[in-house]
């Protein structure tokens, strides 16, 4: 049947005006609710000079409130604002308030958090037992290095402008909200609830989107993402596909579901020539692919081709399930970290 | 309001003279920042129902509601925050995405399918099926599903109000109507 009606409404389709029927009554028809009060910008660049100095001002005065309220080296130049709750220290001194300089780090006790703003990009908060680096911040960049515990960040800016590295991975935003946490082991944990994040290290990268989790580990690249509610069979043996048990991989694939296309193609990206087709098949079965992606192309492991499948699974993802599952808890201990050199 | 009070250079002079026409959208969202509400509200003529799609493939209708609301107070005040003009498709319907996601979080996890607590059930039980039906497909069929088929968007004007290539929107609703008539016909929505 063509799609005519259902592109732009030319010839005929009777299931999809049914639906239309069926549905419509459901369409958004109220009006814009009044808006508050806003100063009045006169240009762009009038407007971007003000926000500036707006912004300066207030860094200003938090570093003049930091440094009267013994933020030791937390009172000048550059950097992100913060505002503690508990016992946090910025460069070694006791801060309630200030701005972490380039270069500076905030701790914060156990049972402390830090709320930290992210330029004029987001926002951050640092749980308790905690220790947070700002490495640089600038137009092309603002970058960021989690040595201990654990952050929850929320940007909304365009991709890869936030970083944040830890000791095992480099977590880079593509426009999300997510939680990074260095487990006590040394392994990175990213757990993705807004968006999508890719996590990278020693040549290997995990494309994480929202509702899935990746553990990673110092040394050794990310392992493989799984949603928060995938199936307890599917994550033991993603367990062990990234630990590299022989065998694993036919386990995945057997037990993965509709919601586990994308550990799929988190496989299917970093899979042997010879593992892609049962990968691919099953994802076919899962997630039609458009025809214009052929099999053969990504068998062969073209990297634009495997991409191009990634972005149609992911297209309009930002895409969170009607609602998420939790997220796996904090505290969740870690299961033994692969051995040395068996990552796939 | 004196709407020519805005137009501070030729660019908002446009946008403002156009505003109620047919004024790009990078024309609105430079008058909008400059204070134009008229403009603003243009934006919201055009964008609301996508908007609503994106927090619909996330939330329950009457939740669904209020972040559309939500979302156009929040893209008010941060309007300024969009350096690029041409990318307030994107930036708006990130800022949707999120709104919906804190939403749904904040209601909890619902298991099951069906109506979402709290609202109001849908006008039959049939469109409540088959609302269930769209909201059960791969995360990527959803939003441009219940554009065309909710809001009543053409695939052409869902590409322009999401970003999304004209292609990328085509095959979302291909594929995606392809497998909602798979999973109606076999009576599991």
């Amino acid at each position: 049947m063509s799609d005519d009606y259902l592109w732009d409404r030319r010839g005929a389709d009777p299931e999809v005006a049914r639906l239309e029927a069926l549905l419509g009554g459901l369409a958004h028809d109220a009006p814009l609710a009044p808006l508050p009060e806003r100063p009045r910008r006169r240009a762009w660049w009038i407007g971007g000079a003000a926000v500036a100095l707006a912004a300066a001002a207030a860094i200003a005065l938090v570093v003049t409130r930091g440094a009267g309220s013994s933020a030791n080296g937390c009172a000048g130049g550059a950097g992100f604002a913060f505002r503690a709750d508990g016992e946090t220290r910025c460069q070694g001194g006791v801060a309630a308030r200030g701005v972490l300089p380039v270069g500076g780090w905030l701790e914060t006790a156990p049972g402390a958090t830090a709320a930290v703003t992210i330029a004029d990009i987001g926002a951050l908060t640092l749980a308790g037992d905690s220790r947070l680096g700002l490495t640089a911040t600038g137009s092309g960049e603002h970058r960021l290095a989690l040595t201990r515990g654990t952050l929850t960040a929320e940007v909304v800016a365009p991709p890869r402008l936030f970083v944040i590295d830890t000791p095992g991975a480099t977590a880079v935003d593509l426009g999300c909200a997510y939680e990074l946490a260095v487990l006590p082991d040394g392994r990175t944990r990213l757990t993705v609830t807004g968006g999508v994040v890719e996590l990278g290290a020693h040549g290997r990268t995990a494309f994480v989107t929202v509702g899935h989790t990746v553990t990673t580990a110092p040394g050794r690249g990310p392992g493989t993402p799984v949603a928060f509610d995938a199936a307890p069979a599917l994550k033991a043996a993603v367990e062990r596909v990234d630990r590299g048990e022989a065998g694993a991989l036919a386990e995945v694939v057997a037990a993965a579901g509709p919601g586990d296309t994308l550990t799929l193609w988190n496989l299917l990206a970093n899979a042997a020539p010879a593992e892609r087709p049962a990968i691919l098949a099953t994802l076919d079965e899962l997630f039609p692919r458009p025809e214009w992606i052929l099999a053969d192309d990504v068998v062969a492991g073209r990297p634009e081709v495997i991409a191009a499948l990634r972005d149609v699974l992911t297209s309009g993802v930002w895409l969170a399930p009607d609602a998420l599952p939790p997220p796996p808890p904090p505290s969740a201990p870690p299961s033994a970290p692969p051995p040395a050199g068996t990552w796939r | 309001m004196p709407t020519l009070e805005v137009a501070a250079g030729p660019a908002h002079g446009r946008a403002v003279v156009a505003a109620a026409t047919d004024a790009s959208v990078a024309e609105l969202v430079v008058a909008a920042q400059g204070g134009h509400r008229g403009a603003f509200a243009t934006l919201y003529e055009r964008f609301h129902r996508a908007v609503h799609a994106v927090a619909l493939a996330r939330v329950g209708p009457s939740d669904a509601g209020d972040v559309v609301q939500d979302v156009f107070a929040r893209a008010w005040r941060k309007l300024g925050d969009v350096r690029d003009p041409a990318a307030f498709p994107g930036w708006l319907m990130t800022m949707a995405r999120h709104r919906a996601i804190d939403r749904a979080r904040a209601r909890g996890p619902v298991i099951e399918a069906g109506p979402d607590r709290g609202a109001p059930p849908p006008p039959t039980a049939e469109a409540a099926a088959a609302l269930a039906a769209i909201r059960a497909l791969p995360e990527a069929y959803r939003e441009t599903l219940l554009m065309r088929l909710v809001e009543g968007l053409t695939g052409p004007e869902i590409a322009l109000r999401t970003g999304l290539t004209p292609d990328s929107v085509r095959v979302n609703l291909h594929r995606g109507m392809k497998l909602l008539r798979e999973r109606l016909d076999g009576g599991t929505p």
